[in-house]
């Protein structure tokens, strides 16, 4: 029995080693290596400057990394950069508060519908008083505020934990980024308020804005955006640690949100081209969801005038057209995609 | 469509770099164009097979993996003459012979994702026919990745019971890594025993064919990487051997 164990302990320890070198020899790392390649001279756009912290980035930066509901990771490019997650941690945060507060009560103070106004519109369903969908800043801040713990620094500590747990490492706030945001979110302020005079939000807007700004200021890399939509792939559990970091119960609702509404103005062409849950931030970053076989995650600063990244779209949109990725695309059953893992063109 | 084969042994002293030489002459023999990477970093040698000292080496593989070159321009035309007038060409990305060098690559490691994209763009811009690697001995990053792009993989080995162990794990790790093609060369064989047997007793102990089986050989041992064996001795039987081999691997 003993020898059993040992010699299984060392085939995990094997294959844990091989891993990233049957990566590299993939036909997908081959396909990722050519897709980083075609976009990398693409300088449309612009960093996002509201803030003096985020216009600091080098622009140049590209990356993509794509993760395996079974834990492979192909990456290509800047994956290891670290930059600030922004609106990309929206639909994580919305899940805790799921988890804090059940489905029903969340669905009373933020909606599910999609608006066609840009991110920070200041704009709330007249009927219900509520913000329209926890993707946009007004649903985002009220979602902060539902973050249950005791003190403020209990609330930031389990968002930090949930991040920890998609992530698989230790994460922390950039605390030059948070005070820039802080100092300068006067039209989140102005939406907090009038969610306050709505009832939409209780009247500790302070604590619940300072959370938001940190929740965006988080650092994250290409890398872990990729393991975070993996996680979600995975219904919840990470599939490198084995962690659950979302109570299954509540994956739908995740997705769904993030499929109607996760790209800002550009959600609903984005489900038409792409046709996946995904969410992006003005950090650069943008993480899918392929549901129980992978998330997708692109980093490139440049922006558009929607505040989605430029590269990050164009990647996303070739990789599934290519491997037929769209949730609606249902005349393939994701085996090209399956084959392009390993390079004998079998599953292993 | 370029080949990429790898050259490796689980131990030292298996007459590795002397048969990737070997290898990569003889198929440039052919007329193709060929390159070896030493991917020996932490005990590099194959460039005295041909003849390069280290004032010869203005760059190495170390140059590229810190950045400082791109990998064609640590790459030198070591094109022996008789080659060139079958029209092939033989090029060799050494890796640094200096201490210093070889020290801080170990200290501070490399990207592999950088020596894979370096050994893409070394097939694309000389545009080769058959890429070489002459890895270092038991499992590290250079053999894995090595291993895991190779379209075949030459394992040599002694007929010594460290060795048979040691390839046991180097194909384990091969079957893991999808390798298309695995074959051995046994190297190194008393002149007493008889090659033929050992072929079969080893290539039926390791369910893996056995493309060559070399004898123990004076001029060999006399040349002491002094040069291309097969080009120095072209009628010798050694060479005709290597010649076999040379066939099984590139086709």
């Amino acid at each position: 029995m003993v020898e059993g164990n040992d010699n299984q302990n060392f085939l995990d320890d094997l294959d844990s080693l091989i891993q990233p070198f049957k990566a590299v020899a993939s036909p997908l790392q081959g396909f990722l290596n050519d897709l980083h390649a075609k976009y990398k001279p693409i300088t449309a756009g612009a960093v996002a400057d509201y803030i003096p912290e985020l216009a600091k980035v080098d622009p140049e930066l590209f990356g993509i990394c794509v993760v395996t509901v079974d834990g492979q990771v192909f990456e290509v490019g800047d994956t290891n950069k670290l930059f600030t997650i922004q609106s990309a941690s929206k639909p994580f945060v919305h899940g805790l508060t799921l988890e804090d507060c059940g489905r029903d009560f969340v669905l009373s103070r933020v909606g599910v519908e999609p608006t066609g106004d840009s991110f920070n519109a200041i704009i709330l369903d007249e009927q219900s008083g509520r913000p329209y969908n926890p993707m946009v800043n007004a649903g985002a801040i009220a979602t902060a505020g539902l973050v249950k713990g005791n003190n403020p620094t209990e609330k930031l500590n389990r968002l930090l934990d949930m991040f920890r747990r998609y992530i698989g490492r230790d994460v922390y706030v950039d605390m030059s980024v948070y005070t820039s945001e802080r100092s300068t979110g006067h039209r989140n302020r102005a939406i907090a308020h009038l969610m306050l005079n709505f009832g939409m939000v209780d009247d500790n807007l302070e604590d619940m804005l300072d959370l938001y700004f940190k929740q965006c200021s988080v650092m994250v890399t290409c890398r872990d955006l990729g393991i975070m939509g993996a996680t979600l792939a995975n219904n919840g559990v990470n599939p490198i640690t084995n962690t659950r970091a979302l109570d299954s119960e509540y994956i739908k609702d995740v997705l769904s949100v993030m499929y109607t509404c996760g790209m800002y103005d550009y959600s609903g062409e984005w489900a038409y081209r792409v046709g996946l849950p995904a969410k992006s931030g003005v950090g650069g970053g943008i993480v899918a969801v392929v549901p129980k076989l992978l998330g997708i995650a692109a980093f490139s600063p440049r922006l558009d005038a929607r505040g989605n990244s430029i590269r990050g779209v164009k990647a996303c949109e070739e990789m599934s057209k290519h491997f037929g990725l769209h949730s609606f695309d249902l005349h393939d059953d994701y085996s090209k995609f399956l084959k392009s893992l390993t390079r004998s063109g079998q599953l292993s | 469509m370029v080949k990429v084969i790898s050259v490796h042994s689980f131990r030292g002293g298996t007459g590795k770099s002397n048969l990737t030489a070997n290898l990569a002459v003889l198929t440039a023999s052919k007329g193709n164009r060929v390159a070896i990477v030493d991917t020996d970093i932490q005990s590099p040698g194959i460039h005295v097979i041909f003849g390069m000292d280290e004032q010869e080496m203005q760059r190495s593989l170390n140059d590229y993996l810190w950045e400082r070159c791109t990998i064609t321009e640590a790459s030198y035309n070591v094109t022996p003459a008789d080659v060139a007038k079958a029209g092939g060409s033989v090029y060799l990305i050494p890796s640094s012979i200096k201490a210093g060098e070889i020290a801080r690559i170990l200290n501070e490691g490399y990207s592999v994702t950088l020596l894979n994209d370096g050994l893409r763009n070394l097939c694309q811009e000389l545009q080769l026919d058959y890429l070489f690697i002459d890895t270092h001995p038991g499992l590290n990053k250079e053999t894995l990745l090595s291993v895991a792009i190779s379209d075949a993989l030459v394992i040599i080995l002694r007929p010594d019971r460290q060795d048979f162990q040691g390839t046991a794990v180097t194909l384990q790790v091969a079957r893991k890594l999808d390798t298309p093609k695995t074959m051995l060369v046994v190297n190194k064989v008393l002149p007493s025993y008889d090659p033929q047997d050992v072929k079969e007793q080893v290539s039926s102990k390791f369910q893996v064919p056995v493309a060559g089986v070399f004898p123990v050989c004076d001029e060999m041992i006399q040349l002491a990487s002094g040069g291309v064996f097969s080009l120095v001795h072209p009628n010798h039987p050694y060479t005709e051997q290597l010649k076999k081999v040379t066939e099984q691997v590139i086709t």
